[in-house]
């Protein structure tokens, strides 16, 4: 009975031994985890990847508590390797994106500093336009005042040959006749200012667009808050200078559409979109624009001239149209 | 008492050994090897997706030739190494992508500097 507790006993002992050795100071799991502190003090990979790391560090930790043969060890010890190089690949990885990231931006900040010097060239160019025409006006002008003079020599010329009637009343048509020509001249200069005028408006208005259906003012969502129909207080300053440009035509039929983004029912949209052109209305022919040259059109969310599926996009689509049509 | 012993060695025997793996003890690590392959790590990281091939292989040997654990272990180490090619192909990946970007880069602000003649730094 003895002997066969003893016997019990030994044999319990020998079936742990078979498996298990006892853990002794290994080269190789301590070079894996000097490869996982010099990760986690990487200058440049410090703080990324910190999930991987967290799974690299387990399985280290694995590989130093194992109990077990050598080749169990080694598997572990190995697999800890491998975790602490994927650790260091999307470490890796994620700073890269970052890198991506920041050049993206800067890209991004270089083409609006670009557009903003487009503008700039622009709104020289504008300016020299206009100088231009001042300057020719001013020719004119001049040419006026000489004519002026003649008129005033022909006059004079007229009261002094009295003796000869017939001779004054010849200077007084010939006098006549230049000072129609001065008016003339004038009437040119005045054109060519009003040319620089609407030169000038198209280039500073950057939501005007030629259509075949004829200019198209857009005015964009800022004229209205968010769900409302009524026109900001703000709005009235650049309705004037809409009317401004529709006066300049006061021939010309005027149609507004009213626009929605793709967002919220379809009828609800049109609706408002048909409020939205109304107030626009109301507002021009507060300042003067001639009602019954005016039609209003609400068309609700199906012309949009952006995407609706970026904020961008749907901003651009919210607007009302106002329309200069062309003669037909 | 001779069975006694019989017993003993059985025993040892069995507190090792494992079960023979059937073919699905394969197929993580043969799917972990097919995403490496489609993450292109054939040619961004090839030292890596040839040791979890290599794995593979010296895995299907040690089934043959019983050594069921040996084999288990070197599955899991052939799928460790598809992931790690995984991860070091999308790294290179980002890398190409950030040369890429710098050379654009580079490029607009000589466009743009030549075109308005002021700084875009």
């Amino acid at each position: 009975m003895n002997r066969l507790r003893h016997l019990a006993l030994s044999l319990l002992v020998l079936s742990l031994a078979a498996c298990a050795t006892a853990p002794k100071k290994d080269l190789a799991l301590e070079r894996v985890r000097s490869q996982l502190e010099a990760l986690k003090a990487d200058q440049v990979l410090a703080g990324y990847a910190s999930l991987a790391l967290g799974e690299a560090e387990r399985a280290l930790r694995a590989a130093e508590q194992a109990v077990g043969d050598d080749m169990y060890r080694f598997h572990l010890v190995y697999m800890a390797d491998r975790r602490i190089q994927i650790a260091r690949a999307m470490a890796q990885r994620e700073q890269l994106e970052q890198t991506i990231d920041a050049l993206t931006a800067s890209r991004n900040t270089m083409q609006v500093r670009a557009s903003q010097l487009e503008v700039e060239r622009a709104r020289k160019e504008a300016e020299q336009a206009r100088m231009l025409f001042a300057a020719s006006a001013e020719e004119a002008e001049r040419a006026r005042r000489e004519k002026e003079q003649a008129l005033e020599q022909g006059a004079e010329s007229a009261r002094s040959a009295e003796m000869a009637l017939e001779e004054a009343a010849q200077a007084r048509r010939l006098a006549e006749s230049r000072a129609s020509e001065a008016e003339l001249a004038r009437r040119e200069a005045e054109l060519a200012s009003q040319q620089v005028d609407s030169l000038k408006r198209q280039l500073e208005n950057l939501q005007l667009r030629q259509t075949e259906s004829g200019v198209v003012v857009t005015l964009g969502d800022v004229l209205f808050e968010s769900g409302q129909v009524e026109l900001r207080e703000s709005a009235h300053a650049s309705l004037v200078e809409v009317v401004d440009l529709l006066q300049s035509e006061p021939d010309k039929l005027i149609r507004i559409e009213g626009h929605t983004d793709s967002v919220g029912a379809a009828e609800i949209n049109l609706s408002l979109s048909e409020q939205r052109a109304e107030s626009v209305r109301a507002a021009l022919v507060g300042l003067g624009v001639d009602t019954s040259r005016v039609t209003v059109i609400g068309l609700g969310e199906d012309f949009p001239i952006d995407s609706n599926d970026t904020a961008g996009g749907r901003a651009r689509n919210r607007r009302v149209d106002v329309i200069l049509l062309d003669d037909v | 008492m001779r069975t006694v012993f019989t017993l003993i060695l059985a025993l040892l025997l069995l507190s090792c050994a494992t079960a023979r793996p059937g073919p699905e003890a394969f197929t993580s690590a043969e799917q972990a090897i097919m995403a490496a392959e489609r993450a292109g790590a054939e040619e961004l990281a090839p030292t890596e997706l040839r040791f979890a091939r290599e794995k593979l292989g010296e895995a299907r040997r040690g089934i043959e030739q019983g050594k069921y654990e040996i084999a288990l272990y070197l599955v899991e180490e052939s799928e460790i190494n598809s992931e790690l090619a995984i991860e070091q192909s999308r790294a290179a990946q980002s890398r190409r992508r950030v040369n890429e970007l710098q050379r654009e880069n580079e490029l607009l602000r000589e466009q743009l500097e030549a075109e308005y003649g002021e700084s875009f730094k």
